[in-house]
């Protein structure tokens, strides 16, 4: 029971190390859109698209 | 339940969602968690054009279900269920589906009679009042 508390616990602290240093840095941004048919697009940042969907968005979240 | 108090639920059991409208099939307010019907209208605008932007950049015309946008500031979600639409922000970096399902739990619960283009928003903010 011991041991696998132990295995436990160096699995947690892998799993944060992992994220906390090699984890994507920096704001993350994207848009993304289902539709009723099921289909569904993701939008970089930077496409003419993300800009059209991020322009409404910016109005209500940015100050 | 109304969508007021639908949405006072979703506020209550949701720690990512800031504000929140419900909108019925027209674009009229429903209920906000705002309580300046300023800030609730602008809101519900910016879902609204949202909504259009996300058709426009689809090949065909079906109907859009939902919207997310994650910007570093946050992220606002729209989503579009049976005749009604909810708009939410949240804080940066969302679970995505956590809030979906957040949203479409509050749209669910909002009473068939509710739908049918109650003003409450506009009631409950104090506009008309006096």
């Amino acid at each position: 029971m011991r041991r696998l508390f132990r295995l436990a616990l160096v699995v947690a602290l892998a799993v944060w190390a992992w994220r906390s240093l090699l984890g994507e840095r920096g704001p993350r941004e994207r848009a993304s859109v289902a539709y009723a048919d099921g289909s569904s697009l993701v939008l970089e940042p930077g496409s003419a698209g993300f800009e059209r969907l991020a322009a409404p968005a910016r109005r209500v979240l940015v100050p | 339940m109304d969508a007021s108090q639908a949405l006072a639920e979703l506020t209550e059991l949701s720690s990512q969602v800031k504000r929140a409208v419900v909108l019925d099939a027209s674009g009229a307010i429903l209920g906000a968690t705002d309580a300046d019907a300023a800030a609730a209208e602008e809101l519900a605008r910016a879902a609204l054009d949202l909504v259009g932007a996300a058709g426009d950049v689809h090949a065909s015309p079906d109907e859009v279900a939902r919207v997310e946008v994650e910007l570093a500031a946050g992220g606002l979600f729209v989503l579009r269920e049976g005749g009604l639409t909810i708009a939410a922000t949240t804080g940066p970096r969302p679970t995505s589906g956590l809030v979906a399902y957040d949203l479409r739990t509050c749209l669910r619960a909002i009473d068939p009679p509710a739908r049918k283009g109650r003003r409450g928003a506009r009631a409950r903010t104090g506009e008309g009042e006096g």
